[in-house]
């Protein structure tokens, strides 16, 4: 059930709109009953129950096993002298918080300790490639395209969702969009996909006046030009409209939600404000940099921690926000990597590129509260890819595909998943 | 021949709806004269499809052009040639002089100037004059920099000492004054290549980017390539950048011995495995940095046992011989220096860069070739690449933010003190120098900077309206008497002279209203940067 429905006060102003979407489209109507930061302008609801997915990419290569460790085993310890987390039922005061009686949770993502016993947060452990590149450049692409060392697929998962899917609402001026400077590779191919930094600076610059006929003039210019250069660029102008009718500054996070004032916490926030202005978009994707230790890890309170409590502190704050403030929005989150990291510390206290990973899924439509794995075996170095790695015994597409399906209603896998058959992990519900 | 005439076929596939096609679609065998018409045509159906500029026309459009590119749901792969954007003929109907293909290709920026003394040399004679910079005089910029951007010329004692802030500022600065003024232009674009090719990332290395920039970038930048790979080798910011002086014997650390083989020399394709990183890593153990950034060797930090790279190998050395453990990492660079697969990868990326998104492998063939003649030399290779043949059926490529911001200030000619305010542009149009988090450097891919429309129109919008002290946009020189002459003094700046008929008269429509006042053309002015046909090259 669409989330709008369920909105007390509402109704009027849905009926309104919902017959009225080309007036809508050159901009009428403010609504009393709506918050100040909603939008103006809300186009044609949308029939539709699929889930919007918001995909995080942590670029460099997340050390899965500092996020979520497994305790138990001491090959963990003996491996990592400096920088193992130490044990729950530990006295030490970096001590993680126990998922189960076999893993943990770093203590620097344990703002997300509601949302995982809440049933919301599925922790897949030893996820990632199937191809055994430890280059960030390929491992990135080959999971951002959805199949490994295909030279000629260049088109993102992502987008071949949306562009083999019908948009949750017709006449949607921007579908997905990526809160980054350019349009990150999960999402190329999307229709209506642009790359929005800023959502809430997004306009076009000089004087007022003639800021219309500027405009105007530009949607001529490059109405004429037949290369994605010229559907970005109408993407573009179309989306200037749209979120200018969304006051991002005065956005108010429902639950008593609170996101960390740094460049992710604030795209999460954005992310939030554009789901519930419910303009048509149905995928946002994210970028967190800062993941290649190779050097001075420091998960406990260093550099790792920090990365850590950014992202957990983001998608908590989200989970308060979104998804159990107030009203409950179709949402799924997918958080991954280009790999993990070697279960060995090196030489500088840090991690070379490694295998496995974890990822994080989190929504109101996901099996959570539990950590996923397949064959968990000791850590022990014969039990390791190449001697030094967590083996990759999910790949990520399993759980990608299984959100595609029963998330986001596509069964054209052998599009977004090229030559590949999925194994079921039970992701979701 | 082909790339072009590629393209041509897989937009005929994409006409057709058959995107089955995808996976091997054929050069046509068609002679340059029957693409170039082909451009035409193609210029032509642009035209054609000019639509009325309502939102709901608008997006029809782009309705219609995802189904082109992502069409019904089909089995396999089919989609991944499919949505490749089709190359920019239309602007390259429009594009006959092949003098201002070379000075596009060559530049960050056509000038009325550039372009005057161009066609005075022609094609061969301009070419040849940018392959030896050294021979063309640039004293006035070289005096500017000098004088203006002090921490450039300091040693990494005095670069530790100065404020970290104006060592950054002043590292981009120059960097954008450099390729808006100076003469030699070639090399300039030159330098932003290697710069990507040898990214580092001043937000890890702070300061130590400066040193590289002068002692390896620039001073390599169009000499041979083996030089420029070993400088770089030593170099202590890329050193500190990929972790090197964390690595030693027994704890190794192979983030510099991974990507000096999978960015800088062989590619990723290069047939490396990981264990030759591992072997890589121990012989570059004791490759590290001393004092305030200093590339040393600490034999003490060295693995003298036995290894073997990529089917080199090296017996184990005595450990009181000392240095004898340098040279085994100088070797292995050296023979990745001249390396086969480095000749074709550079080849390939060069030819992508000066020329081209897509080259036939039959050019990055020869241009590797003339690599593996030369041992390397960067100007025999850009002679392969840059032919007049070459240019005449290249499809035009998409301007970076940074191209697209330094050649708009080219095209304007301002008088300049401070190019502060140009590296704010580069900061939002996401484009910051010298701060590509990770090594492979800023793409070179249309994709990726293709939704970035709006930063690129604010950026030309802002930069004509530039009146201060220290960037000042003299409007003078674009403003005529009509409409029409107002839009010829614009064309002719900032296009050479050649561009569709429609921007023409979308130009002479927006002037006619004021076509001497100031304002109204420095809006014009503004509008013609942020123009479709500006952002190609």
């Amino acid at each position: 059930m669409s989330q709008h429905d369920q909105q007390t006060g509402c109704d009027e102003y849905n009926a309104l709109t919902r017959r009225a979407f080309v007036g809508a489209a050159t901009g009428l109507v403010a609504a009393a009953t709506m918050p100040a930061w909603m939008p103006k302008v809300v186009l044609a609801q949308s029939a539709s129950s699929r889930d919007i997915i918001v995909s995080v990419f942590l670029r460099g290569g997340s050390d899965g096993l500092s996020m979520v460790y497994p305790f138990t085993d001491t090959n963990y310890y003996t491996g990592r002298p400096t920088i193992a987390i130490p044990r729950p039922d530990s006295n030490d005061p970096n001590r993680g918080i126990a998922l189960n009686n076999q893993f943990a949770m770093s203590r620097a993502m344990s703002a997300l300790m509601p949302a995982y016993q809440a049933g919301n947060l599925l922790a897949v452990q030893g996820a990632g490639l199937v191809n055994n590149t430890r280059s960030h450049f390929d491992a990135q692409r080959f999971i951002e395209v959805g199949k490994a060392a295909d030279p000629n697929l260049v088109t993102g998962w992502l987008g071949r969702h949306l562009a083999t899917s019908t948009p949750m609402r017709s006449n949607a001026p921007l579908r997905a969009l990526g809160l980054s400077q350019g349009l990150p590779r999960t999402l190329v191919g999307g229709p209506n996909t642009i790359p929005v930094p800023n959502p809430g600076n997004y306009g076009i610059a000089g004087s007022a006046t003639t800021r219309a006929e500027r405009t105007a003039w530009l949607r001529e210019d490059y109405a004429e030009v037949d290369t994605s250069i010229g559907a970005k660029a109408l993407d573009a102008l179309n989306t200037v409209q749209l979120l200018n009718n969304i006051n991002f500054t005065a956005y108010a996070p429902s639950g008593g939600a609170v996101y960390p004032n740094t460049g992710f916490g604030r795209g999460m926030r954005s992310a939030a404000a554009l789901i519930k202005a419910d303009i048509g978009i149905e995928a946002l994707q994210l970028d967190l940099g800062g993941w290649d230790t190779h050097s001075a890890q420091a998960p406990l309170l260093g550099g790792m921690a920090r990365s850590m409590q950014d992202l957990a502190g983001s998608l908590a704050a989200f989970h308060a926000d979104v998804l159990t403030g107030g009203v409950s929005y179709n949402v799924t989150v997918v958080v991954l990597s280009e790999f993990g990291r070697n279960v060995r510390e090196n030489g500088s206290q840090g991690t070379d590129h490694g295998r496995g990973t974890c990822m994080l899924v989190m929504g109101p439509g996901i099996a959570g509260g539990r950590v996923l794995t397949n064959n968990w075996v000791p850590l022990a170095r014969e039990n390791l890819e190449s001697q030094q790695d967590l083996r990759v015994t999910i790949d990520h597409r399993d759980i990608l595909a299984e959100i595609v399906t029963r998330r986001l209603g596509n069964n054209n896998l052998g599009v977004i998943f090229p030559s590949y058959v999925p194994t079921v992990r039970g992701v979701t519900l | 021949m082909g790339t072009t005439l590629e393209h041509d076929a897989v937009q005929g596939a994409d006409q057709q709806g058959a995107a089955q096609q995808g996976a091997t679609v054929q050069p046509s065998a068609e002679t340059p004269l029957a693409s170039r018409r082909r451009f035409f045509t193609t210029a032509a159906t642009a035209a054609a499809a000019l639509v009325a500029a309502t939102p709901e026309k608008a997006t029809a459009q782009g309705g219609r052009r995802a189904r082109r590119k992502a069409p019904e749901p089909v089995r396999g792969v089919s989609l991944s040639l499919a949505t490749v954007a089709p190359p920019p003929d239309a602007q390259l109907a429009v594009w006959r002089d092949p003098v201002a293909r070379l000075v596009r290709r060559c530049t960050l920026g056509i000038t009325k100037e550039e372009l005057e003394r161009a066609r005075a040399l022609g094609v061969a004679r301009y070419l040849d004059e940018q392959l030896k910079p050294n021979v063309i005089d640039d004293r006035a910029v070289s005096a500017f920099v000098a004088a203006n951007y002090r921490t450039l010329s300091m040693t990494p004692e005095e670069l530790y000492g100065a404020d970290q802030g104006l060592v950054n500022r002043e590292l981009q600065e120059s960097t954008i004054y450099r390729a808006v003024f100076s003469k030699r232009q070639l090399y300039e674009r030159m330098v932003e290549f290697w710069t990507d090719h040898f990214s580092i990332d001043t937000e890890k290395v702070g300061y130590l980017k400066t040193t590289d920039d002068r002692d390896v970038i620039r001073r390599h930048a169009m000499g041979k390539y083996p030089a420029l790979l070993r400088a770089s080798a030593h170099s202590a910011a890329m050193m500190a950048y990929l972790d090197q002086p964390a690595s030693r014997r027994g704890r190794i650390n192979e983030n510099y011995a991974r990507e000096i083989m999978e960015l800088h020399s062989v590619g990723a394709d290069g047939g490396y495995t990981q264990e030759d990183v591992n072997e890589l890593a121990r012989v570059l153990t004791g490759w590290t940095v001393s004092g305030r950034g200093i590339f040393t060797y600490d034999a003490q930090l060295h693995d003298f046992g036995p290894k073997s790279v990529m089917g080199r190998t090296i017996p184990a050395t005595a450990q009181a011989r000392g240095l004898a453990g340098k040279d085994e990492a100088e070797r292995i660079i050296d023979m990745l220096s001249l390396h086969p697969r480095t000749a074709l990868y550079v080849a390939g990326k060069m030819t992508r860069y000066l020329l081209q998104y897509d080259p036939t492998d039959a050019l990055v063939q020869a241009v590797a070739a003339e690599f593996t003649r030369t041992r390397g030399d960067i100007p025999a290779m850009i002679r392969v690449i840059l032919t007049e043949q070459n240019l005449m059926v290249a499809p035009a490529k998409h301007k970076r933010p940074f191209h697209l911001a330094v050649s708009a200030v080219r095209a304007l000619g301002p008088n300049v003190t401070s190019t502060g305010y140009v590296r704010g542009q580069l900061d939002a149009m996401g484009q910051t120098l010298f701060n590509w988090e990770t090594p492979d450097g800023y793409p070179d891919k249309m994709e990726f900077w293709a939704g970035l429309a709006l930063s690129r129109w604010n950026m030309a919008m802002g930069v004509v309206s530039q009146t201060g002290a220290a960037f000042n946009f003299d409007v003078t020189p674009f403003v005529g008497t009509t409409a029409e002459t107002g839009t010829e003094l614009i064309i002719d700046r900032l296009f050479g002279g050649e561009v569709p008929e429609s921007l023409r008269t979308r130009l002479r429509t927006f002037l006619r209203t004021s076509p001497t006042n100031t304002a109204r053309v420095r809006e014009a002015v503004g509008l013609a940067l942020s123009s479709a046909q500006f952002q190609w090259y």
